[in-house]
């Protein structure tokens, strides 16, 4: 829906000013459209991840696993083991997890080192190619 | 550490190898990790652990270099042989039962 609705928008700005200008006139106000167009996330926006971002969509992850003692434990800083009652196994499989959620491929030796949000998060802030 | 980045290599192979399958994927995670379970209590210095790791890395390797997913199109299947797929040929056969990976150790054929 986000795809089409950024097409659409895409497709409206780069309308020559005449056809847009018609259509504005049919429109009560550009502003909102403009807004909308901003909104949506572009493969050349450039842009980094920003942290709290990071973080919300890992405590997505997290909240989506079943084995998690309690969703309210989730927090910035929580270890997966001490605090979210989680297994050395079962990390593994959450490390997994936040590898799929942002498309990166995290070797073994960095894979070890993850024991907790705040870890995870500075992980992926660190790649260039987390999205 | 070791058991858990076998445990780790198996969940991937059985990504690469079962990629877009859920029903096929959903369960070899689910195998992994009953075979995982079944031996987590096992004392540290329990013989029986070094085979059972070495046994989850070939499965691994086996998952990622062995297994093709084939798709129906009409009368044929339609393989999708990806990078890691063991890719050999009738020459590679005379060399014996050895890892060949194309571009690898043992070149074949001209090259």
């Amino acid at each position: 829906m986000f795809r089409t609705a950024a097409l659409t928008a895409a497709r409206r700005v780069a309308r020559p000013a005449v056809a847009s200008a018609v259509r504005v006139a049919g429109v009560a106000r550009p502003v909102p459209k403009v807004a909308a167009f901003q909104a949506v996330r572009f493969y050349s926006a450039g842009g980094h991840l920003h942290k709290d971002e990071v973080f919300s969509r890992i405590a997505q992850v997290l909240s989506g696993f079943d084995k998690v003692n309690d969703p309210k434990n989730i927090t910035e800083t929580a270890h997966f083991a001490n605090d979210l009652g989680l297994d050395s196994l079962d990390t593994v499989e959450v490390v997994m997890a936040i590898e799929e959620e942002f498309s990166i491929e995290i070797p073994d030796k960095d894979a070890d080192q993850i024991h907790s949000v705040d870890k995870a998060v500075e992980y992926i802030l660190s790649q260039p190619d987390a999205n | 550490m070791s058991a858990l980045q076998a445990y780790r290599h198996l969940m991937r192979a059985a990504r690469i190898a079962f990629d877009g399958d859920t029903r096929t994927l959903t369960a070899a995670y689910e195998s992994i990790r009953r075979g995982f379970r079944e031996n987590q209590n096992l004392p540290a210095n329990d013989p029986t652990i070094a085979p059972a790791i070495a046994h989850a890395e070939e499965v691994a390797s086996f998952l990622r270099s062995n297994v093709v997913q084939g798709r129906k199109e009409g009368e044929t299947y339609k393989l999708r042989i990806h990078k890691d797929t063991e890719r050999g040929d009738n020459d590679t056969i005379k060399l014996g039962n050895k890892n060949i990976k194309i571009g690898g150790e043992h070149k074949c054929c001209s090259a």
